[in-house]
């Protein structure tokens, strides 16, 4: 049931409305699962996919039946072992080997965990993890063996992120150990992912061979979650800012959340966010590779998620005060252009990377900085669907092909240019003139259906009477026009 | 000049040019001449000799004056007849590396001197007289708030010094076993594209100025104003700020592509532009 709020916040914002109705009547999934052909513990695996994400559970639902059931699991998996990680109830001392052997679990019959303490959100999946282990091993051995490798891979990463942090209370402290931590956390998912797609026949071999694309496509997600929830992780005792960009800014992490230093807190957001925001190209040349209409909307919709949070974090002081998130409608439009082709996708980002070139101001010390990133976004999607045909233009213009000597190409150009400002200029003093016209006829019309005399103003003026006659004299003039020299 | 004293100490260094510099530098030699009197040119070219000429003569009228009808013929004469002067001394004295700009030098190119031609996107630098000072000059002038059109169209500025390595990367690679970028037209950039705008938002910055507020104006209205003030200037002969060239130049997209630079010469900008705008910002200042 929607809350009174949302049903105010909608009354106002009809657009977005009308953004979430089209998106529920006319979104047609490209595949759908079957329920009533699964197992019950497969059926238990989508329950808990359900309750333990809010954004991946649908577009996962809606993957290719080749696919589905893997990658479910595989983030049940991974969703398992972060429950593991994040719970600090759970002492160092038994959490780290049971994050590295981890993986070594997802193929054990009936294996289970109930250390989790009480409040942990997601307790129940391990408590139940004899159904996704189940499961598990009923899928083909090569997706079990990429699944496996990752979760190694990042169950490893995590115990050396858990030991580091306990003796380190400042949390993250250079940015390449902000990229080492979401490497682990999100760029192997992106490899993991990738090599999942390309074995089963549904993404171009090429991504294989580009880990850059592959890293960004994680990094990107990553890096624009952990700015926008900085709030909330202070106050669970996290920190994934860098010390390295923050202590440019304040003195202490505390300060960016104190309201005099608004400013200063602005500034560094905005470094977080050109450090998140220099991975989008690569996102967008990753989905380049994708082939199937399904992988591509489980791909695209976190993406163009991402920059439109990018630009709801930037320059945005509420960030410091709690959680900030994108209305439902501007979801519901977004997923609706991201469930179509790269070239919708490329618009959404175009969009929303004008949008914060906008909000960019030059107080930023990020400024130029920002404005490049934002050039080489636009940029690239100008190299992939280029706004300009050469040979339409060429047509437009109506002359040969260009002639090779740069003189007469440039001359023809010139002319070309001097002809269209001729004919801009022509329609602009045209329409003035229009327009005076028009309301000159308004004016003269409405004076004359009042009664005004023209004929006696016009006669007077040829006299050369230039200034305007008394009342009495006035009067005296109509007359003698009314009734003829008496 | 730095660049090649930078880079190759061994290369004896002849700068010919119409006056002599304020500062002239050791291990330099000064010949005075004119690129556009083909005599002059011969005379010295024969007697100095050199293996490598780059030709960089060349005159672009600042903004105001860019798209008056004075300059016209004084452009076409340094930067095109100066050109050719340079190419048929450089061929009858035994040349054998020719970088430059344009068509003329590239259907030049044969076996026994080899050519290329660099197409530097606008610059600016230290001592640059046509892009910071007038953009500077805006500030007192009370411009700075106005932008033509929706100002989101992409520029390419690059930093001079970075076109001076290009330079050096052209003659090394035209000398060399190999002269892959013979005959070539080759774009030279910084690679960063930005917007115009925030080009001009950085170097105002520099100076301590942020605009307060931002009026957008049409690109039809500009036009107006600038074929008014064409016209203005045709009658009172006196250059104005804006034309429909200044216009078109304002609210253009222009970038190119590096690759081309980045794979014949081994090319990459050394200065990124945020580091050339604090430079070159500095030395007008000073």
């Amino acid at each position: 049931m929607p809350t009174a709020t949302e049903v105010l916040y909608y009354a106002i914002h009809f657009g977005e409305l009308r953004q979430i109705i089209q998106w529920q009547t006319w979104h047609d999934p490209v595949h759908n699962r079957d329920p009533e052909k699964e197992a019950p513990s497969l059926q238990i695996c989508f329950d808990f996919l359900d309750k333990t994400s809010r954004s991946f559970s649908s577009v996962i639902q809606e993957l290719h039946p080749e696919l589905l059931v893997p990658v479910a699991l595989f983030y049940l998996i991974l969703r398992g072992l972060d429950t593991i990680e994040d719970d600090m109830t759970v002492s160092l001392k038994e959490k780290d080997p049971l994050l590295r052997q981890f993986y070594k679990n997802t193929e054990k019959e009936g294996w289970n965990y109930d250390g989790n303490g009480p409040n942990e959100k997601d307790r129940e999946l391990l408590v139940q993890f004899q159904n996704v282990t189940e499961e598990f091993r009923k899928i083909k051995p090569v997706y079990r063996d990429i699944i496996k490798d990752i979760t190694e891979k990042m169950g490893n990463g995590m115990a050396d992120y858990c030991a580091n942090a306990e003796h380190n209370a400042n949390g993250v402290e250079t940015i390449d150990d902000y990229d080492l931590y979401c490497h682990y956390v999100a760029g192997l998912v992106g490899n993991g992912l990738t090599r999942l797609f390309v074995e089963s026949g549904l993404a171009n071999q090429a991504l294989l061979s580009r880990p850059q694309l592959q890293e960004s496509m994680g990094l990107f997600l990553q890096k624009t979650n952990i700015i926008r929830d900085i709030k909330e992780d202070l106050d669970d005792k996290r920190r994934f800012w860098p010390k390295e960009i923050w202590s440019k800014h304040v003195d202490k992490f505390e300060d960016l959340f104190d309201p005099k230093n608004k400013e200063a807190a602005l500034n560094c957001s905005s470094e977080m966010v050109l450090n998140s925001l220099e991975h989008a190209d690569q996102c967008l040349f990753y989905l380049a590779g994708l082939k199937e209409q399904s992988v591509f909307n489980f791909a695209a919709i976190p993406q163009s998620m991402a920059i439109a949070t990018l630009e709801l974090v930037f320059r945005n002081p509420n960030i410091f005060k709690g959680n900030v998130k994108i209305t439902k409608g501007e979801a519901c439009r977004i997923m609706m252009q991201s469930t179509q082709n790269l070239q919708l996708v490329c618009e959404v980002f175009r969009q929303y990377t004008r949008k914060i070139h906008k909000k960019n101001t030059p107080r930023d010390p990020s400024f130029l900085k920002i404005s490049i990133a934002c050039g080489k976004i636009e940029q690239f999607i100008e190299s992939i669907y280029p706004s300009q045909d050469p040979k339409k233009i060429i047509e437009a213009q109506g002359a040969p092909p260009p002639d090779p000597t740069p003189a007469s190409e440039a001359e023809a150009k010139n002319k070309a240019m001097a002809e269209e400002a001729k004919w801009d200029t022509i329609y602009l003093l045209a329409a003035v003139l229009g327009t005076l016209f028009t309301i000159s006829c308004l004016m003269i019309g409405t004076a004359w259906l009042f009664g005004a005399r023209f004929d006696v103003a016009l006669d007077q003026l040829s006299k050369g009477k230039l200034s305007k006659p008394t009342g009495d004299e006035a009067q005296s003039i109509i007359q003698k026009y009314d009734h003829g020299e008496l | 000049m730095d660049a090649i004293q930078e880079q190759h100490l061994e290369w004896s260094i002849t700068v010919l040019d119409i006056v002599l510099p304020k500062a002239p530098r050791d291990n330099v030699v000064y010949e005075i001449g004119d690129v556009t009197n083909l005599k002059s040119v011969t005379a010295i070219i024969d007697r100095i000799k050199p293996k490598v000429i780059i030709h960089t003569a060349g005159l672009v009228p600042e903004l105001a004056g860019r798209y008056g009808r004075k300059l016209k013929e004084r452009v076409w004469d340094i930067n095109v007849n100066g050109t050719r002067n340079m190419l048929s001394a450089a061929k009858k004295a035994g040349v054998e590396a020719f970088a430059a700009a344009e068509a003329l030098v590239l259907s030049a190119n044969t076996p026994l001197l080899s050519t290329c031609s660099l197409r530097p996107s606008v610059l600016f630098g230290p001592g640059d007289y046509q892009l910071i000072p007038p953009i500077h000059a805006m500030i007192p002038k009370r411009e700075t708030n106005f932008i033509i059109g929706p100002g989101s169209n992409l520029w390419d500025v690059t930093y001079a010094p970075n076109i001076a390595d290009a330079h050096i990367l052209a003659v090394e690679n035209l000398l060399s076993s190999s002269p892959t970028a013979a005959g070539e037209a080759i774009f030279i950039s910084n690679e960063q594209p930005i917007t115009f705008r925030d080009f001009c938002l950085a170097v105002w910055k520099e100076f301590g100025h942020i605009p307060k507020w931002e009026v957008h104006i049409p690109v039809s209205v500009a036009n107006l104003a600038g074929w008014v003030a064409e016209w203005v200037t045709w009658v009172t002969g006196t250059p104005t700020t804006v034309s429909r060239g200044s216009v078109l130049d304002a609210v253009g997209t222009r970038y190119c592509s590096g690759e081309k630079a980045r794979r014949l010469l081994g090319y990459k900008p050394r200065v990124g532009i945020e580091e050339g705008i604090r430079i070159s910002c500095n030395v007008s200042t000073q």
